[in-house]
């Protein structure tokens, strides 16, 4: 099926990588983050000091303790530094620079979908397996009604799925079969792609639905396709999973090898030689940095600018991130800037003169333009907002004012944060529309379980 | 020194636990004036659109200016006539501002010591909402209307129908009209009647504007439809030049910060209401001339596409528009004791929009569950 999203807006950014793969040599140090999980409650499997392996569980989801994440690479545990609450921040892994990154298992070839669920839950291939709404790992006793592998990716400077995925299509292929037996035959399995991203292998498959997105940003944003393909209501649940993280479990199902090898994009205006890197999850890449730099001061966000978060101490993607973005700090002050016609700065409104500039490349940074007030401007979001019968500004006014019923009516269980990134930019109010929408859905996961 | 610098070094006298901390919004506000602040990205969208609240309202003020300089040289154009001299450009221009400045002075120093002071004890920025609606007060008051009432109703429509509800954004009544609204209410006589419209007039020249010499049937003294289009006739400040105003609406049309759909559609409603009423024989004027008469369309193109006490909604703006146009020529021509209508619509539809506004989504929900029930009998 052909889909076309109409409302979205593609940011002009300098800095998309180019599609050429360099190997990064495994660096001393591997970050795992409890929180790149959302809203998983960590469960300490290992202290400091002990051993591990590929495959070694470090915590488990307190919720279902059968839900690990495992270590990706063999060394010891440094260090697990806590924060406020003595909240888990980040396990630092001291990386045994010696040994391999990939470990050999034997198992019996899963034949049920129960003996297949179990061997991913056990190898740490389970997390990659998320749900919507609310974007958490998927609980392994549910019956999602569709899978969904987003295949290509719309974000500003986004990667190229095809480079992330390319070498290992039979991985993927051998994946996409075990998706098949995991969730049963009745189960459709959409396949999201764009005509822009050359994912050819892909057509000849028969056991799943290829769907057609063209548009702009946030023509490849989840929650979009879902609620063109199969809407959701309460109480329904879909499950989608990366397809590198398809390919991982073809790997470890076909040949036996478990590994967290991936490719990641290093992006962004701050970043002379935008390319590809492939290195292995949570390993520390600032390496890639050297002489890559084009500006002193710029914050590293896993992901991308619209849903990235700042990476901080610990330089590494994100577990669901293939993409890291360099983007200069600002914050410089200006002489009655809200007088100026400003050819330079870009807005999507027209009180810039700069609207009048067509295909120019901005200079972005991470300068907020204004101080937050509260809604004013109607109107706006529906520009950039691609759900039809939703209506963003009444949901964000609903999530304020903790009105679930009014959420739900809304229809909140369709939407994710990441679908209002878009409002959030262009908000001259400097509303935290993301963050409003996600307390708004984490309020509605408490509610419900 | 850098003015950034200078800056710094001042914003510390206004900390939290410094003395001077108990004028800290006062002194963000004339900061954040001169300087763009220095606040930037935490988490989610790390880049942002360059556009703030302080650029939205200054390009609402760039469209009123066309209107404010043709009011401020026909407030003294109109005097003059009035006292049968003859006066040169630069005379009408000098006698219109200090006709004008007085009022807009006294306008914002009343409106933002109210709003310092909220924005200080709920320790808040102040928000720019007061800079539109303190250039908007004079232009919709007649000119010669005593500054302490100038004062008092800017003070009331700040208080009682913005910081009760919470400050911009949360008001539900535009406030300029609602200050226009006080002393129409409170004070009738320097608001109605032919005597007011013209500044200094001597009593034996009536300064009716042409709708109250409408109303009033005296159809035959008045001025010509060409010249309420250019906007040589007694009026507000503002409302009488119908060529500056549609100048303004330019501006705001093509900067996109009114909504196109509510000023069509109000001029609309007001058109086909006022043809429907001169086709039963109601009114002796028909749709274009009613839309060029008094103050429809400033009030269309200003007061009505405030985005905060318009309906929210897509939909709902086009029905908030339509019924804006059509009561206010309803009100002007059904009631012969106050000619114009338009305030009164717009603060009457300010009420409602929330209505407008609750019906809009009700019929959105119903039309997404049935589209999820469609989806569920398909598969």
């Amino acid at each position: 099926m052909e889909y076309r999203i109409r409302k979205g807006l593609d940011l002009r950014l300098a800095g998309a990588p180019l599609p050429m793969v360099d190997a990064l040599p495994p660096s001393e140090c591997c970050y795992i983050r409890p929180t790149d999980y959302r809203w998983l409650t960590p469960k300490m499997l290992v202290q400091s000091g002990d051993s591990v392996q590929v495959g070694t569980p470090l915590f488990a989801d307190k919720s279902d303790e059968r839900i690990v994440v495992v270590s990706p690479v063999e060394g010891t545990v440094c260090e697990i530094i806590r924060g406020e609450k003595r909240v888990v921040e980040c396990i630092i892994l001291s990386v045994d620079r010696n040994q391999p990154t990939i470990r050999k298992v034997d198992f019996n070839p899963p034949t049920t979908p129960e003996a297949l669920r179990n061997l991913l839950l056990q190898y740490g291939l389970w997390p990659s397996m998320r749900q919507r709404p609310f974007s958490i790992i998927a609980r392994p006793e549910d019956h999602p009604k569709a899978l969904f592998i987003p295949c290509f990716d719309s974000a500003p400077l986004a990667p190229s799925y095809k480079v992330l995925v390319n070498e290992h299509r039979d991985d993927l292929l051998a994946g996409l079969r075990a998706l098949r037996l995991l969730v049963g035959d009745k189960v459709p399995i959409h396949l999201c792609m764009s005509h822009k991203e050359d994912n050819l292998f892909l057509e000849s498959l028969h056991d799943v639905q290829l769907q057609y997105f063209t548009g702009p940003h946030p023509a490849g944003n989840l929650g979009p396709q879902i609620h063109r393909i199969s809407p959701l209501d309460k109480g329904d649940i879909v499950w989608y999973i990366q397809p590198w993280n398809v390919a991982q479990i073809g790997r470890l199902l076909s040949k036996g090898e478990l590994t967290f090898n991936r490719i990641f994009a290093l992006t962004g205006p701050a970043i002379r030689h935008p390319h590809y890197y492939s290195t292995t999850l949570g390993m520390d890449v600032s390496r890639a940095f050297d002489h890559n730099l084009s500006e002193e001061h710029a914050r590293i966000i896993s992901g991308n600018v619209l849903t990235g978060a700042d990476v901080g101490d610990y330089v590494t993607p994100r577990f669901y991130d293939a993409q890291l973005t360099l983007l200069p700090e600002g914050g410089e002050r200006e002489i009655l800037g809200w007088l100026r016609p400003n050819l330079h700065k870009w807005s999507f409104s027209h009180t810039f003169l700069a609207w009048l500039v067509k295909h120019h490349i901005f200079n972005f940074n991470t300068s907020q333009h204004g101080d937050q007030r509260n809604f004013v401007m109607t109107g706006l979001y529906d520009k950039v907002f691609p759900y039809q019968s939703i209506l963003p500004l009444e949901l964000l006014k609903a999530c304020k004012t903790h009105n679930i019923e009014l959420m739900e009516d809304l229809g909140i269980y369709e939407v994710d944060d990441e679908d209002f990134a878009l409002c959030e930019v262009v908000c001259p109010s400097k509303m935290p529309c993301q963050e409003i929408i996600r307390e708004g859905l984490r309020e509605i996961l408490n509610e419900n379980r | 020194m850098k003015l950034s610098q200078l800056s710094d070094k001042f914003s510390t006298y206004f900390e939290k636990g410094k003395p001077l901390h108990f004028l800290s919004s006062l002194y963000d506000a004339i900061d954040s004036f001169f300087l763009t602040p220095k606040t930037v990205t935490k988490s989610g969208s790390h880049v942002r659109d360059a556009v703030d609240m302080k650029r939205v309202m200054i390009t609402v003020m760039i469209a009123l200016l066309p209107a404010l300089c043709f009011g401020i040289w026909n407030v003294g154009s109109q005097h003059y006539i009035a006292l049968g001299e003859s006066a040169s450009f630069w005379k009408c221009v000098g006698y219109g501002l200090l006709k004008w400045l007085p009022m807009v002075v006294v306008t914002y120093v009343s409106g933002l010591t109210i709003e310092v002071i909220f924005a200080q004890r709920r320790g808040h920025q102040v928000a720019e909402g007061f800079f539109v609606t303190g250039f908007l007060i004079p232009m919709i008051m007649p000119p010669d209307v005593p500054l302490w009432m100038v004062a008092v109703a800017t003070a009331f429509s700040v208080l009682f129908a913005k910081e009760v509800f919470g400050g911009t954004g949360y008001n539900f009544l535009n406030p300029a009209l609602v200050a226009r609204a006080f002393v129409f209410f409170a004070y009738p006589s320097v608001i109605s009647g032919d005597a007011v419209w013209v500044s200094g007039a001597p009593d034996a020249v009536s300064g009716a504007t042409p709708l109250a010499l409408a109303a009033s049937g005296a159809t035959g003294q008045m001025p010509s439809f060409m010249e309420m289009f250019v906007g040589t006739v007694p009026g507000c400040i503002g409302e009488t030049s119908k060529i500056a105003i549609l100048i303004g609406a330019l501006i705001l049309l093509l900067t996109q910060v009114a909504s196109w759909k509510i000023m069509l559609t109000a001029i609309f409603g007001g058109w086909a209401m006022a043809e429907i009423l001169f086709h039963c024989g109601v009114t002796p004027f028909c749709g274009w001339q009613h839309i060029i008469m008094g103050g429809f369309l400033f009030g269309a193109v200003f007061m009505a596409t405030d985005p905060v006490t318009a309906a929210h909604t897509s939909a709902g703006k086009y029905i908030f528009g339509l019924l804006v146009g059509i009561l206010a020529i309803v009100i002007r021509v059904a009631n012969h004791g106050y000619p114009e209508g338009m305030m009164l619509a717009i603060l009457v539809m300010n009420v409602f929009a929330p209505l407008i506004d609750y019906c809009v989504v009700r019929v959105t929900v119903k039309k997404r569950k049935k589209r999820l029930m469609k989806n569920r009998i398909n598969l």
